[in-house]
C-alpha cells in the first residue's frame, strides 16, 4: 500500500492504494468519485474516459501513480458549478442516452474533441468516438448532441 | 396508515418503514406523491413513463411525483422488468391507482395531457453530471469487497483451493471467494490465485451448429397445447400436419442462430448485508421479486427475510433477470460476517451470465392460388415468443420444442421472437422470389390485419429488404438498405414504421426503436459466443464485436400514433426485424439466401 495524491477536479485528493492501482480504480474505488465507469478494463469501451491535462484518456489503462502532478478532470468536474458544459447541455437536450452508463465517457471524449477547436462534421465525430460503446444504441443521437454542442460553443 | 403498518407487521415483514406498504401511491401531508413499482429502470424509460402516468391521472405536474422502484420491502409485486410489459401492464395499474386516488375514471388516451407528450427523462440531469448511482457505485460503512475465483473452464468442480496473501479466502462448496477491505487487492488476488479444477465436459460442442442442431432435435420434447400462457408453445389452426404431407410444391427451409451475449455496459454488482438472519441486497437485477425467491431458496431463509433493492443498472437487455450475483453476494456476506460488495468483471459478465439461446427453426409451407395455405414452424430450443404468424393461413402449426441446453441460457431482448421472425420473414421472401413477385406485394396479399397493412403501406415506395410482423401487439415493418463487398456487409439505412397504439412518450418510443434496431445489427451481422473444448473462448469485450458508431446507419422512424388504441410495449419488438430485413436485402443484392445468423455471405 502507498499513499498517492492526485489533482482531481482542482482539489488534491489522497488515497492509500494497492500497488499498480489504475487511475480508474483510484477515482472510482478509492476516492468514490464514481462518474468514470468501469465497463471492460481493457480500453475497449470508453466508459472510464476522463481528461488528463485536458486530453481524453482511458483511466483504466494508466496507473494512478503515473498521473502525479497532472490535472485530472472527471465528469463531476466538467460543469462550472451549476452551469453545465455545452456538451452536457446538448446530451440533455437531445437526450442522447438511455441507461446512461456510457454517458460520462462519451461526454468527456466529446468535450476534449470540441476543445481541439477543429471544424467538426458528423463523419469526424463518428471517427473520433468510435472507441466508445453505447449498448443502448444512442449513437446517432450522440453525434447530433456533439455537433450541437460544438455549434453552441462556436457561437459563444 | 397505522392500519397498513399493522397489516405488514402481521405479515412478518422484516424491513418496515413508515412509507412501506404494498400500495401503489401515497400522498404525503405536503401533497408530494410517492408511487411504488417493482419495475426497474434499465434505460428504457420506465421511471419517467410511470411518473407521467401518476401525474396524468392525479392532474399534477411531473415534478410533484416521486417513484420508488424495485424494492421488495416497499413496492407491490407488479412483475419483473421483462417482456415489454411495463407499458401494457404496469402503466395501466398505475393509471388506475392514481385515478382512484383522484376519485375519477381513468383518462382515455384521446384526452391525455401529460401521457402522450415528450416528457424528458427525469434521470437526465444526474446522468450528464455523473451523479446517477449505478449498482457498481453502491457502498456502505464497514463493507468488504469481494471477488469470486472462477475456473478457466465453462463448468468445473473445485478440487483444491489455492492460497493468496493479503486477502481472506472464503469457500462455500464450489464457490470460492476472496474478501478484503481493499477493492483492488481483492481484484488482483482473484487474478493471481491458482486452484485445481476438474472440468465438466459439454454434452455437445456449443459452437458446432450442425452437431448442436442435431442434438437439439434428438433431445427435444414436442409441445403440448397451452393457450393460457403468455407465450403458447403450440399455435394451431386447421390441419397443418395433413396438408403439409399431401400438397405438392412445398417449400422447406431451416434457419439457425447461435448463442449470443447481452453485454450490458455495466458488469453487475451487488451489496449484501445480513442482520438477525435476514439479508438485504442492493443490486441491479431486472426482477426483484423473482430474485428474492431465488435468494431465499438458495440461502434457505424465508422470503420475508430477503429484501432486494434493485436500482437501475447500466443496461440489462434481458440478461439480468436472475439472481446469480445476489445469491453469491448473500452467501459470501453470510460467511464473511460483514456487509459485502461483490463485483463481477467484464470477463465474468461474459462467462458466468446466461446467454441468448441458440436455436434451430424449421419451416415447411405451401401455397394455394398464390396465397399461403399451410405453415408448419418448429423452433428447437430458442423459445416460443414470436411464434404466432401475422399471415392469414388456414392451416398452421407453430411449435416450440423444448430441449436441454449445453450452456446457461435465458431471456434476451424479445427472446425467441428474434429467431422465429428471422425465420418467418426470410421464408416469406423465399416464396416471393419463387413466385417472381415483389416481396411487398406478396406480404400484402397474405396479411389481413388492417393496422399492419397500414404500416406496410408507409414503406411501399421505400427501397430495401423488407420485414414486418405483429409483435407484442405492435404492428411494425422495416426496410433495410445494405451494400456488400465480399464478406463485408454494410447497412446504409434503416427505415422503420411502427404502430404501437397510443404513444405514451413519442420521443422515448423512437429511442427504444432506434436502440433495438442498433442492437439487432449485432445479432444479425457479427455476434456469436465461441466455445472450444471445455471452455468459453469469448471472454473479453475486445473479442466480441458489438455495434459501434461506424456500424450505425441512418435510421428513420415513423410512428403511427393511434389515440384510439391502448399502448403496446416497445422495448423489444423492433429488434426482431433487423436480421430478416438485412437477409432479404442481401438476397436481392447478391442472390444468396443466408439462413444462419450471424449473416455471412460466402467469400
Amino acid at each position: 500500500m502507498a499513499v498517492i495524491t492526485l489533482n482531481v477536479n482542482g482539489a488534491m485528493r489522497s488515497a492509500d492504494v494497492h500497488p499498480g492501482t489504475t487511475l480508474l480504480e483510484f477515482l472510482h474505488d478509492y476516492l468514490e468519485v464514481a462518474g468514470a465507469k468501469c465497463g471492460c478494463e481493457e480500453g475497449t469501451c470508453g466508459a472510464c474516459t476522463v481528461h488528463l491535462e485536458g486530453k481524453a484518456i482511458r483511466s483504466c489503462m494508466v496507473t494512478a501513480a503515473s498521473c502525479k502532478g497532472k490535472r485530472i478532470t472527471t465528469i463531476e468536474g466538467l460543469a462550472a458549478g451549476d452551469r453545465l458544459h455545452a456538451v452536457q447541455k446538448a446530451f440533455l437536450a437531445v437526450e442522447a442516452f438511455q441507461c446512461g452508463f456510457c454517458t460520462p465517457g462519451m461526454i468527456m471524449e466529446a468535450a476534449a474533441l470540441i476543445a481541439e477547436g477543429k471544424p467538426l462534421t458528423a463523419a469526424r465525430v463518428r471517427e473520433r468516438m468510435e472507441g466508445h460503446i453505447c449498448r443502448c444504441g444512442e449513437y446517432n443521437s450522440i453525434v447530433k448532441a456533439v455537433l450541437q454542442a460544438a455549434q453552441e460553443l462556436k457561437r459563444g | 396508515m397505522a392500519e397498513r403498518i399493522t397489516r405488514r407487521e402481521a405479515l412478518g415483514v422484516t424491513f418496515l418503514t413508515l412509507a412501506a406498504g404494498p400500495v401503489r401511491i401515497q400522498v404525503a401531508l405536503d401533497g408530494t406523491l410517492t408511487a411504488f413499482t417493482a419495475k426497474v429502470e434499465l434505460g428504457q424509460g420506465a421511471r419517467t413513463e410511470l411518473i407521467m402516468a401518476v401525474a396524468e391521472e392525479m392532474r399534477v405536474p411531473v415534478a410533484q411525483v416521486r417513484l420508488v422502484m424495485g424494492d421488495t420491502a416497499l413496492c407491490p409485486d407488479d412483475g419483473g422488468t421483462w417482456g415489454s410489459l411495463t407499458t401494457p401492464q404496469a402503466v395501466p395499474l398505475m393509471r388506475q391507482a392514481a385515478a382512484d386516488q383522484r376519485g375519477g375514471a381513468i383518462t382515455p388516451p384521446s384526452q391525455w395531457k401529460i401521457l402522450g407528450t415528450e416528457v424528458a427523462d427525469v434521470r437526465g440531469p444526474d446522468i450528464v453530471t455523473g451523479r446517477q448511482v449505478y449498482p457498481s457505485d453502491h457502498r456502505m460503512g464497514g463493507m468488504l469487497h469481494a471477488r469470486v475465483v472462477r475456473s478457466p473452464y465453462y463448468r468445473a468442480k473445485l478440487l483444491k483451493a489455492g492460497d493468496v496473501a493479503g486477502v481472506r479466502v472464503i469457500r462455500d462448496g464450489d464457490l470460492l471467494a476472496l474478501v478484503s477491505e481493499d477493492p483492488v487487492a481483492v481484484k488482483r488476488a482473484a487474478e493471481q490465485i491458482k486452484c485445481e479444477w476438474e472440468p465438466v465436459p459439454f454434452p455437445v460442442a456449443p459452437s458446432d451448429p450442425q452437431a448442436l442442431a442435431a442434438w437439439f432435435k434428438a433431445n427435444s420434447t414436442p409441445p403440448v397445447e397451452n393457450p393460457n400462457t403468455r407465450y403458447p408453445p403450440l399455435v394451431r389452426r386447421g390441419d397443418a400436419q395433413k396438408t403439409i404431407h399431401s400438397e405438392a410444391g412445398k417449400n422447406a427451409s431451416s434457419y439457425w442462430l447461435p448463442y449470443i451475449a447481452h453485454v450490458p455496459m455495466e458488469p453487475r454488482a451487488a451489496v449484501a448485508v445480513w442482520k438477525d438472519g435476514a439479508v438485504e441486497i442492493r443490486g441491479g437485477c431486472q426482477a426483484p421479486f423473482p430474485v428474492r425467491a431465488e435468494v431465499a431458496k438458495a440461502l434457505e431463509v424465508p422470503e420475508s427475510h430477503v429484501r432486494i433493492i434493485a436500482s437501475g443498472p447500466g443496461g440489462g437487455f434481458g440478461g439480468k433477470q436472475r439472481g446469480e450475483i445476489e445469491i453469491e453476494a448473500a452467501r459470501i456476506a453470510r460467511l464473511a460476517g460483514a456487509p459485502v460488495k461483490l463485483q463481477w468483471s467484464r470477463e465474468e459478465e461474459f462467462t458466468c451470465a446466461y446467454h441468448r439461446p441458440a436455436g434451430l427453426v424449421e419451416i415447411e409451407s405451401t401455397l394455394v392460388n398464390g396465397k399461403l395455405d399451410t405453415w408448419v414452424h418448429r423452433n428447437y430450443n430458442a423459445g416460443a415468443p414470436g411464434l404466432p404468424t401475422p399471415y392469414d393461413t388456414p392451416n398452421v402449426s407453430c411449435e416450440f420444442h423444448r430441449t436441454p441446453t449445453p450452456v446457461r441460457q435465458g431471456s434476451y431482448r424479445s427472446l425467441a421472437a428474434v429467431s422465429n421472425i428471422f425465420a418467418r420473414e426470410s421464408h416469406i421472401d423465399e416464396w416471393a422470389s419463387q413466385l417472381k413477385m415483389d416481396p411487398f406485394e406478396f406480404r400484402l396479399r397474405n396479411i389481413g390485419d388492417a393496422r399492419l397493412r397500414a404500416v406496410l403501406e408507409k414503406l411501399r415506395n421505400v427501397r430495401g429488404g423488407l420485414a414486418c410482423t405483429i409483435e407484442k401487439e405492435a404492428r411494425i415493418a422495416l426496410r433495410a438498405q445494405v451494400s456488400a463487398q465480399g464478406r463485408e456487409i454494410k447497412v446504409q439505412r434503416l427505415v422503420y414504421v411502427g404502430d404501437y397504439g397510443a404513444a405514451i412518450n413519442p420521443r422515448n418510443l423512437r429511442k427504444q426503436i432506434q436502440g433495438a434496431l442498433v442492437q439487432g445489427l449485432g445479432g444479425a451481422l457479427f455476434e456469436e459466443v465461441i466455445f472450444a473444448g471445455e471452455e468459453q473462448k469469448t471472454r473479453l469485450l475486445s473479442s466480441y464485436r458489438v455495434p459501434r458508431f461506424s456500424d450505425t446507419p441512418q435510421i428513420d422512424v415513423e410512428l403511427i400514433d393511434r389515440r384510439d388504441v391502448e399502448p403496446a410495449g416497445a422495448g423489444e419488438a423492433a429488434i426482431t426485424l433487423v436480421a430478416p430485413a438485412i437477409a432479404n436485402a442481401l438476397f436481392f443484392l447478391t442472390g444468396h439466401r443466408l439462413r444462419n445468423l450471424p449473416l455471412q455471405p460466402p467469400g
